[in-house]
């Protein structure tokens, strides 16, 4: 490549073009609870890993759809699977498998 | 000879609509299993989102039905259809045929204790809406002044795991009324909404939300998800701020969780005797969601109020003035022909 | 063997008896020679398989295990005991144990005193090397003529004996007949749905032992017989005549039993012979390693398919999550049916009631969490934080006594963190609080999840939190960590216990006075304290007194869990709270005021449900302490 001597920065804008929505698919078809998060927060409160790293898989879910998909890995990478989630999750969702889904879909 | 019109439940619906039939000439029976008329809102102190006294518009609804037989501390025994009226069994030993039966049964509040993670019946600190809005009626403070208080949205609504799946429609509304008002009488301490989704849809709610906000009180869109004690005896209170994406705790002297409604086991039971069918939600289902919100599966019964799922109060008595109008047709096709 | 037919002299034993067959041949015994060579091969051929897949260490283990006199008394008791008499079976259900222990039982007896009965009478026909040493004892009575007026009463002794065991087989084949039909006579809710190769098994076992019957009564003229076989000789002579034709009915004996033994191999009858090979390898301490080889293996082939797990798992509640249960777990992965493996094992709530029921002892846990291994062990994690993590201790230079881990779950369940705390202040007990603010998880839903690496790490850092802490007692409220600190911590001289071991003790040491109220309770024993850690006893020393206690319609081992068990991956909130719902209407049985019970999670789930006030095992101490 030619050496203009700038290079473009990366934007920081969420591309919803870019996102890759096979991927998400396949999560929402192995575990379909993927959809029905709200957004309410209750699963990071509660994490026990997130008192100590960021933690959240409502976030890691938002990362997913909007492609972000290193991210959410990176967000789920501290999970202990304790289950705490599931048990405050106002949706019912089943947040351990998903998780583990996820871990395994999106690997780093 | 006048039609009797038998209405279970004395709370705003049941007085509305038993003021109407009887306006119409009907001879209304009203029964109500508490001591006295008024439901929730006997309980209540102010009303959203003007705050005018819940007296004030109980005295108002109490002045309509005054040509209304009522029975107070009376449960329906037992009912069932005969030909085509109703014969029901009071637990006053008063034997009713009716031509029409209203089912006004209100709701019960979502017992806040089933939300073991935030500790109603634990910690003292712990109250919920009604708890509060007593103290309010009572003119009761809280002393030493708290520092901080939290109220927490959607407690048993929105939530699959206590078996409510459904918005309660009313506590958004009534939470910032009542931070309002907290903040009123305390204005020192710092006043925390938790809350999920801000559903502020009626006229004047916005102004109410705004109101909030220029009062100071602190809007924190997270669920709270536990609730925990500190050495100091304090509420250790724990959430996610999910607009900045952060696990939040904070220390209250005060938690207020806003209960949502749940279907009244006292209409459930005359449902079942009816084999009403109710929805999902454990409200009754009205013969359809949209033309016929008033009507049941049965000829000559109707719903009024909350038993058709969360209602506020304007709605409960727009209902029960509806469900009189369609009582009144009922009665005009199937009885004076 | 059946080769070495020479020109033998007729020998007339001191009894009057004489090979009727000079060879000792016939060729109807054909069938039989064949299954059973055939089964033989197999069984040899898995065998060395089976110790082919063990570890070096546990094949030592094993081998070990064999020469100490104790283990192999234990061994000789347990094969005795769970394979032919089904003791496990009696306890619980007495007609089908019975059932079993007459098929079981009675068949061996008949081939050991069948064969103590050649070895009196024609001893050379037990030598290996002699002509027909494998089949010879089994038809016996058709190889031979007895003169009856040289009959003893030693022989007479056999004839009864050998009927009489024969009938007490055809009774257990009655039952198990009927059982087919009616199997809630025999306090079976659901029967499993047999395979073509359990059916051809099951029907020739079924016939075996009749037509046994039918063939000896045939012969029973020449051979003689007892109290069964010789009147039906007469009813035979009366309606055929003198002259019997007898050679159907032994080839169709033969047949049947050439069948079962061609048919085994691939239906459920093999446990009957790997089970004996499963308590070895149980007996020596082995333990699942890998889902499908080695020990796992004869775990496989070691289920009876008798679908007693069936009534046992708590997902029969729903018809549509019967198919979960460990019996079909164990046929698919039997025919290598990886994807309904998968499904299976990801779906059970590990409870362990299936486990603690089976009358084999199968351990379908443990295979489900080897088989979650293979597909969940190589998830990466990143527990870095761990390692800088020193715990929250709030006094650390203080040496407690207590060291109190709530874990994730119990600070969900504020309710039982106060209790334990306002219970161990009431005893005047030091402690110190290990998770107040936060804390690492124990490690068990990681591992129950099969991350065995994972949960590796995390037990290593409590480890090391704990030890430092200096305390000698390790308390906890849940018994999912229970367990596990249990199995898989090294904790030197630190003793874990549950508060509701706790409460027992501190009561019993003075400590603790509590008084009894009026109130009539139920106790739900969580699965992982009961089952998984054997504690059912304690926690109810403590409410008798203070309450008086009812009985669940299932508790104890036989207890159902709330539904809400860690050990599941992929159930549903809908099939979780319909579990909870059964839980509960079995803990109602004796209309209790209140429900108790021990584990923040069954406490959540049963309060979901119940109709009554539920209320934490603390929690009702607490409110029954005697104020002094």
């Amino acid at each position: 490549m030619i050496d203009f001597g700038f290079s473009v920065n990366p934007s920081s804008r969420i591309n919803l073009d870019a996102a890759d929505g096979e991927k998400f698919h396949r999560l929402a078809a192995l575990e379909p609870d993927a959809l029905k998060c709200m957004a309410c927060g209750s699963c990071s409160a509660s994490c026990s890993a997130a008192a100590f790293e960021d933690t959240s898989l409502r976030r890691a879910l938002l990362s997913l759809q909007n492609g972000l998909s290193d991210d959410a890995a990176k967000l789920l990478s501290h999970c202990m699977l304790c289950g705490k989630c599931t048990m405050v999750c106002p949706r019912g969702i089943n947040t351990r498998h998903l998780i583990l889904s996820i871990l395994k879909i999106y690997s780093l | 000879m006048k039609n009797n019109i038998l209405v279970i439940g004395g709370g705003p619906a049941g007085m509305e609509a038993s003021a109407a039939l009887s306006r119409m000439g009907y001879n209304v029976i009203l029964a109500e299993k508490e001591k006295s008329l008024g439901g929730h809102l006997a309980k209540w102190d102010r009303l959203f989102p003007d705050q005018i006294p819940a007296k004030q518009v109980l005295d108002s609804l109490l002045e309509g039905i005054k040509d209304v037989k009522c029975f107070t501390e009376t449960d329906v025994n037992s009912i069932n259809l005969l030909d085509r009226s109703y014969n029901a069994m009071l637990s006053n030993g008063i034997t009713i045929l009716a031509d029409a039966v209203l089912l006004a049964s209100g709701f019960d509040l979502f017992k806040a204790e089933k939300k073991e993670e935030y500790g109603y019946g634990i910690y003292e600190g712990v109250l919920t809406n009604a708890d509060l809005e007593k103290a309010f009626k009572e003119g009761k403070t809280f002393s030493p002044a708290p520092m901080a208080i939290g109220f927490v949205h959607c407690v048993g609504s929105r939530d699959e795991k206590a078996g409510n799946p459904a918005c309660s429609k009313v506590c958004c509304a009534t939470a910032v009324k009542q931070a309002i008002e907290t903040k009123e009488l305390y204005p020192d301490a710092n006043v925390y909404c938790f809350y999920m989704d801000l559903r502020m849809f009626g006229r004047h709610y916005e102004d109410l939300y705004l109101r909030a906000q220029k009062s100071g009180i602190r809007f924190i869109r997270g669920r709270v998800s536990e609730v925990s004690e500190t050495a100091d005896g304090r509420l250790l209170v724990k959430a996610e701020d999910t607009l900045s994406s952060k696990p939040l705790k904070v220390s209250l002297d005060r938690l207020v969780l806003m209960a949502g409604m749940r279907p009244s086991k006292a209409g459930r039971a005359v449902g079942h005797q009816l084999n009403l069918t109710t929805e999902e939600d454990g409200f009754f289902s009205s013969a359809d969601n949209l033309l016929s919100i008033q009507r049941s599966k049965l000829p000559g019964f109707f719903y009024a109020g909350a038993c058709t799922g969360p209602k506020t109060l304007p709605d409960t008595l727009h209902e029960a003035r509806s469900a009189a109008m369609e009582i009144d047709r009922y009665i005009k096709e199937n009885f004076r022909k | 063997m059946i080769s070495l037919i020479t020109n033998t002299v007729h020998q007339i034993t001191p009894e009057g008896i004489i090979d009727r067959y000079p060879n000792s041949y016939n060729h109807f015994v054909l069938p039989f020679v064949i299954g059973m060579t055939f089964i033989l091969v197999y069984l040899l051929i898995g065998l060395i398989r089976i110790l082919y897949h063990l570890s070096g260490e546990d094949r030592l283990k094993l081998l070990k295990s064999l020469i100490n006199p104790k283990t192999a008394w234990k061994n000789i008791k347990d094969i005795f005991c769970d394979c032919l008499l089904h003791t496990k079976i009696w306890k619980r259900k007495p007609l089908l144990g019975y059932m079993h222990s007459a098929i079981a039982f009675g068949w061996f007896l008949l081939i050991i005193v069948g064969h103590i009965e050649v070895g009196l009478f024609a001893p050379r026909h037990l030598s290996g090397l002699t002509e027909g040493s494998l089949y010879y004892p089994i038809f016996y009575r058709f190889f031979i003529w007895m003169n009856p007026a040289h009959e003893t009463l030693r022989g007479s002794v056999f004839f009864f004996l050998m009927d009489l065991i024969l009938l007490y087989i055809l009774s257990g084949i009655g039952l198990a007949m009927f059982k087919r039909v009616r199997s809630i006579a025999l306090g079976m809710r659901h029967t499993t749905k047999p395979s073509l190769a359990d059916r051809v098994a099951l029907y020739c076992l079924w016939l075996i032992f009749p037509l046994r019957l039918l063939a000896e009564g045939f012969t029973a003229d020449l051979s003689g017989g007892g109290f069964l076989t010789r009147p039906l000789n007469w009813v035979f002579r009366a309606f055929f005549g003198n002259e019997l034709n007898f050679l159907p009915t032994w080839w169709a004996y033969s047949i049947c039993l050439g069948l079962f033994f061609l048919a085994m191999p691939f239906s459920r009858y093999m446990h009957i012979l790997t089970e004996p090979l499963l308590i070895l390898f149980r007996n020596a301490g082995l333990k699942v390693r890998k889902p499908r080889k080695g020990f796992a293996e004869a775990e496989i082939y070691a289920c009876s398919s008798c679908g007693l797990c069936l009534d046992a798992c708590p997902m029969n509640t729903q018809k549509k999550n019967l198919k979960y249960s460990s019996v079909y777990f164990i046929r698919f992965l039997r025919r290598r049916n990886k994807k309904k493996v998968n499904e299976i094992a990801d779906k059970c709530l590990m409870c362990g009631k299936c486990y603690a029921l089976c009358p084999v002892g199968v351990n379908s846990p443990a295979i489900r969490r080897a088989i979650r291994e293979t597909h969940n062990n190589s998830i990466k994690s990143d527990y870095s934080f761990m390692d800088t993590y020193a715990g929250s201790a709030e006094n650390s230079d203080k040496k407690n006594k207590i060291l109190y881990f709530a874990g994730c779950m119990s600070h969900l369940t504020p309710v039982i963190i106060k209790s334990v705390e306002t219970l161990l202040k009431a005893s005047g007990e030091d402690y110190e609080f290990m998770d107040r603010d936060k804390g690492i998880c124990c490690g068990r839903p990681l591992m129950l999840a099969g991350r065995t690496d994972a949960a590796r790490q995390t037990i290593q850092a409590n480890t090391k939190i704990i030890n430092d802490s200096g305390c000698s007692i390790l308390l906890v409220s849940c018994p999912i960590c229970l367990k596990i600190f249990k199995e898989e911590y090294s904790l030197k001289g630190i003793e874990v216990l549950h508060y509701t071991q706790l409460a027992d003790r501190l009561i019993k040491d003075g400590k603790l006075k509590v008084s009894k109220s009026s109130s009539a309770i139920v106790y739900h024993d969580p699965c992982e304290l009961g089952r998984g850690c054997g504690i059912y006893e304690e926690p109810r020393n403590v409410l008798k007194a203070v309450a008086e206690l009812k009985k669940a319609s299932k508790e104890k081992d036989e207890s159902i869990c709330c539904g809400y068990s860690l050990g599941t991956i992929t159930l549903d909130e809908k099939d979780k709270a319909k579990i909870a719902e059964s839980s509960v209407s079995s803990l109602m049985a004796e209309n209790p005021d209140e429900i108790v019970t021990s584990c923040p999670l069954c406490y959540r789930a049963i309060r979901s449900k119940a109709e009554v006030p539920v209320k934490d095992f603390a929690e009702i101490i607490c409110e029954n302490i005697e104020k002094q």
